[in-house]
């Protein structure tokens, strides 16, 4: 009968004892079922959680005398010692060099409000015999112990102003009760067998064959766990990684180089004038190193730039300068490095990407930093076009989750036509999500790259601040750890 | 980018329609709209689009590409009446000139406005502050025919826009809020671009300021617009200026410049350029056929005059006005646009090819998965920090091997990082109200005498870190990596002594583990102790 309760041994020792206790509390419960009081307690509440024992909870008010009130209750109120002292009108001043000032100063309020004296011309008048206050009396009834209520026989009003001059205090006592049910009772009427529980599985235990006799004693599934929270890595990390998958499933090859690059293939090669505001101190940090230019574009660059080369294209027109191409840059794009790559990769077909870190000279604030990753992917082939990259665009899109998206013409310095890809984002509506265009002839010619370019990219920080759901770009890189250690793995 | 402010009211009387319309396809000829206000909205056009920087010219656009009046916009020119002679020294100072009248306009404030506003944006994107392009528009009845674009002497004195007194040039590139600002466009000249009327009364001090003799007012209809610079973008900003103002019903009139050698140039010319382009190109770049009255539509619909010629290619009529126009490309570009996009099929490339990952970024795959096994939580900080942090901080001697930006925007990041303990040690110090232990790593890029390098280093805090923390650590990594090792006793002083050492593969130190000194650590900021270790993945 006790299995259906599924008792523990504990609780089944407390039970027993509670059998021939009436009202028990917790030290005799502990006494009498032989463990901890903290123990016992907890079986008890287990055993009411199974409405076979009751524990009871009753508050006593206890009042108790104050440092202070226990030298009143010795040497009588302030107003009690002045009055007792004075016999006819007496001055403050008297009083002061007589009592204690403090003494003084408490007693003439409470003489006046007591009636026993009144104040003319800042002289103390004795107005009545000054019988002995409930106050007073409740005082003496303390006789330096603690009592409740009912033993002062005091009358709350009384007490409450005696609290209020902190001559008293009260303080709450929680008495518990413990008694057992009907059910309890017929529990063990019906005879309960204590059996020893094991807590731990040990080896002991499956050497010896002994486990097959034991009673294991069962756990509270429903006790809420601990959080714990495992290492892993940056929730970032796995959206980059992520977007790496989809581009080596897609068939592309992995490119990385190097942070500091010239002006020549930042910008220069990408047909960037060099007068651009892109290209200025506001928006680029320049080093002062320089790299030599490649020989073999140079040149082709340089007359692409001032009047299209050999492309048909009017070029910038001005001249182009070889000392502001030297002069070194941290990338302000990932596009300098895939833009070198395709020149030293010029056999069709080439498709790559990279996702790695650009730098602009921004302010930091909750949406721009000055280093973030930039995607970016390249198809070159025969016969490429724009509606293939309208193509490259959708797949990728597609597999990093947005089904729905528009193309908006866009404008790049080195890509013709542009577009500005957009994808649904329920509650935020059509975002724009990275740029992408065909290279220029003016790009492409001077490398010697003879087919046409497809690239696109997009501000991998911006895509994470929409996935992660992050208001401020900075937790990406000033990472909270407890954000990271709360993250989840399969969020994405 | 410039962002355009257009009226509605200008906006639809110009272009024939109703606001609700051009909102909702302007962003379809390449405009992000900005903000959407009760009398107006504001769009930012994209750079290479000067001549939709002014709503005469967004009207113009819009016109064609909501099938309202398509094709080539031909606007008459008159005559001119008016001669300019230009003197040889300027050829040295500010060489290009452009001018141009434009008759009968009528200004109300708003529309003084927009033409502000025009040369404004002009300036930034054509002009680059000036310094290329320099536009003047000037109430024409002010002053008196024929007109003289000298070099003059910075003593030449006159009354500014904005002032009431005379100044000299010098004292405006001193003293006139707008001479401050452009004076250094005319720095290492002694002589300054100056245009006199008949009279010698000053219309213009290009690039600084204008005469206040011949301010634009409402009750203006005739002006004269100037512009100077350095380049052909002059002639661009011209045919923006004038067909803006013959949108608005002025009539152009050229001007004829007259050279110190006696040669005469007329700068206004707003015939069309002319190119021909092969389907195959057309076809080629967009990726469909489009039949060659599609695409003489499109072309029409987005202003351009086009023709199927005989042979069946296409010969295009291009606007002066476009600036952006400067190879085939841009015109096919102009095809899809009008067009649109979402009618073009997207169409992926069935090329096959292999993917690879990069060497790299398997490298730092692998430490992540060592790393995060042995407990440590991955973090991503910058790498731009600062000499403080990186070796002030550190106790560490500066190194010459150190990419310094030259105009640091603040001083928390003034480098390129040679090192990443410090950047983890910075995290450890902004979390320190999270739970203890805390273990964090980062395999990540380093740059060290411009060259990027790849590290891995990882830190650890609680009250019981010490050494053998450490040493296991770098210990397991070293196993999980196959990479035979050695430690030595190590001198890095941003560790504590003889609890430090060097890690030492095939005879050469790639690394450094220990507890960090206890200055480092009160340097952070921090109260408890901290191990790490930080070692090369390339070496």
């Amino acid at each position: 009968m006790s299995s259906q309760y599924n008792l523990t041994s504990n609780e089944k020792n407390v039970l027993i004892a509670l059998e021939n206790l009436k009202d028990a509390s917790p030290d005799e419960l502990a006494d009498k079922s032989e463990m901890k009081t903290e123990t016992s307690m907890q079986a008890a509440f287990l055993l009411e959680e199974k409405g076979l024992a009751q524990v009871d909870e009753t508050i006593t008010e206890i009042f108790e005398l104050t440092d202070e009130g226990k030298k009143y209750a010795q040497e009588g109120l302030p107003e009690r010692q002045i009055i007792d002292a004075i016999s006819g009108p007496t001055s403050m001043d008297e009083l002061k060099d007589k009592f204690n000032p403090a003494v003084a100063g408490i007693a003439t309020g409470w003489l006046r409000r007591k009636g026993w004296a009144g104040i003319e011309k800042g002289m103390i008048v004795p107005t009545s015999n000054a019988e002995k206050g409930e106050d007073e009396k409740i005082l003496e009834a303390f006789a330096g112990e603690a009592k409740t209520f009912e033993e002062l026989g005091a009358d709350k009003k009384v007490i409450n102003d005696l609290i209020k001059r902190k001559l008293v205090v009260k303080t709450e006592n929680k008495k518990r009760k413990i008694c057992i049910t009907s059910e309890g009772k017929e529990l063990v009427v019906a005879g309960i067998t204590v059996e020893e529980e094991v807590a731990q599985l040990t080896s002991e235990l499956l050497k010896s064959g002994e486990w097959k006799e034991k009673k294991f004693r069962p756990y509270n599934i429903h006790t809420a766990p601990r959080p714990i929270y495992g290492a892993k890595i940056h929730p970032y990390q796995r959206l980059i990684d992520e977007m790496r998958r989809i581009f080596l499933d897609m068939g592309f090859t992995e490119i990385k180089g190097e942070a500091v690059q010239s002006s020549f293939w930042n910008f220069d090669s990408l047909f960037q004038p060099q007068d651009h505001p892109a290209r200025e101190m506001q928006d680029t940090f320049h080093l002062s190193s320089r790299s030599e230019l490649p020989l073999e574009y140079k040149d082709k660059v340089c007359a692409v730039h001032e009047n299209g080369g050999e492309t048909g294209s009017t070029g910038w027109g001005g001249k182009w300068s070889e000392d502001i191409a030297c002069r070194n840059v941290l990338r302000t794009h990932t596009t300098s490095l895939t833009i070198k790559y395709l020149a030293d990769n010029p056999e069709a077909p080439v498709k790559a990407f990279s996702i790695d870190r650009a730098y602009r000279r921004e302010t930091i604030d909750p949406t721009h930093t000055p280093e973030f990753e930039q995607l970016e992917g390249v198809v070159m082939d025969k016969d490429m076009s724009f509606s293939n990259l309208l193509g490259c665009l959708a797949e990728f899109y597609y597999r990093m989750g947005f089904e729905d998206i528009r193309f908006r013409p866009g404008y790049f310095p080195y890509t013709e036509p542009s577009v500005e890809p957009e994808v649904y984002v329920d509650g935020l509506g059509w975002v724009e999500l990275g740029g992408a265009g065909v290279f220029r002839k003016e790009v492409t010619a001077p490398l010697g790259i003879k087919y046409p370019v497809l690239a696109w990219g997009l501000g991998v920080s911006r895509l994470a601040m929409l996935k992660l759901g992050l208001k401020d770009l900075r937790q990406l890189y000033h990472s909270d750890i407890d954000w990271l250690r709360k993250s989840e793995v399969c969020q994405l | 980018m410039p962002i355009i402010t257009l009226p509605y009211d200008d906006l639809e009387k110009l272009t024939g329609t109703d606001k609700d319309t051009i909102i909702k396809r302007v962003p379809m000829i390449g405009a992000d709209i900005e903000r959407i206000e009760d009398e107006s909205i504001d769009i930012e056009f994209f750079p290479d689009r000067p001549d939709l920087y002014s709503v005469e010219g967004v009207a113009r656009a819009l016109r064609g590409f909501l099938d309202i009046e398509t094709g080539f916009r031909e606007y008459e020119v008159k005559p001119y009446t008016v001669e300019i002679t230009k003197d040889e020294n300027i050829d040295s100072v500010r060489p290009i000139f452009g001018c141009a009248i434009v008759r009968g306009v009528k200004f109300n404030s708003s529309a003084i406005k927009t033409l502000m506003d025009l040369q404004e944006s002009l300036h930034w994107g054509l002009g680059r502050d000036r310094k290329k392009v320099s536009i003047g528009v000037h109430d024409l009845s002010k002053v008196q025919p024929p007109f003289r674009y000298i070099a003059a002497d910075p003593d030449y004195s006159f009354v500014p826009l904005d002032f009431t007194e005379p100044m000299t040039m010098k004292e405006i590139l001193e003293k006139h809020p707008k001479g401050t600002r452009f004076a250094h466009i005319l720095d290492g000249f002694d002589m300054y671009p100056l245009i006199l009327d008949a009279n010698d009364n000053v219309l213009s001090f290009p690039p600084i300021i204008n005469g206040t003799l011949t301010m634009v007012t409402e009750e203006t209809t005739d002006l004269l617009v100037d512009v100077t610079g350095l380049s052909n973008e002059v002639y661009t900003a011209l045919n923006i200026v004038t067909t803006a103002l013959a949108e608005r019903g002025g009539e152009i009139e050229y001007v004829k410049v007259v050279n110190a050698d006696g040669t005469e140039d007329i700068p206004l010319d707003l015939s069309p350029r002319v190119k021909v382009l092969e389907r195959a190109e057309i076809d080629g770049l967009i990726g469909m056929e489009l039949p060659a009255d599609e695409i003489v539509n499109q072309l029409s619909r987005m202003g351009f005059g086009a023709k199927e010629l005989e042979d069946g290619r296409i010969e295009v009529q291009i606007p002066r006005y476009r600036a952006d126009i400067l190879d085939n490309s841009d015109i096919i570009e102009d095809i899809a646009v009008g067009y649109g996009f979402d009618k073009i099929p997207a169409v992926f490339p069935m090329n096959a090819t292999v993917g690879k990952s990069h060497m790299l970024s398997d490298i730092s795959s692998d430490m992540r998965e060592i790393m995060t096994g042995l407990g440590y939580l991955q973090v991503m900080p910058f790498t731009l920090t600062s000499d403080r942090v990186h070796f002030d901080w550190m106790c560490r001697e500066k190194t010459d091997d150190v990419t310094y930006v030259m105009h640091p925007i603040s001083e928390d990041q003034t480098m390129v990082r040679t090192t990443i303990l410090p950047n983890l040690i910075e995290i450890l110090s902004m979390n320190q109200h999270r739970e203890l232990p805390q273990r964090i790593f980062e395999a990540g890029d380093v740059v060290i005498n411009g060259k990027n390098g790849l590290h891995l280093a990882a830190v650890s805090i609680s009250p019981q870190a010490n050494f053998t923390e450490v040493r296991e650590l770098v210990d397991a990594l070293m196993r999980e990596r196959v990479v035979e090792y050695e430690v030595v006793e190590s001198e890095d002083p941003a560790f504590m002594e003889g609890r430090r050492a060097d890690i030492i593969v095939n005879g050469k130190k790639i690394g450094v583990m220990g507890e960090l000194f206890p200055q480092v650590i009160v340097n952070f900021g921090l109260g408890q102790p901290v191990v790490g270790f930080e070692i090369d993945l390339l070496d």
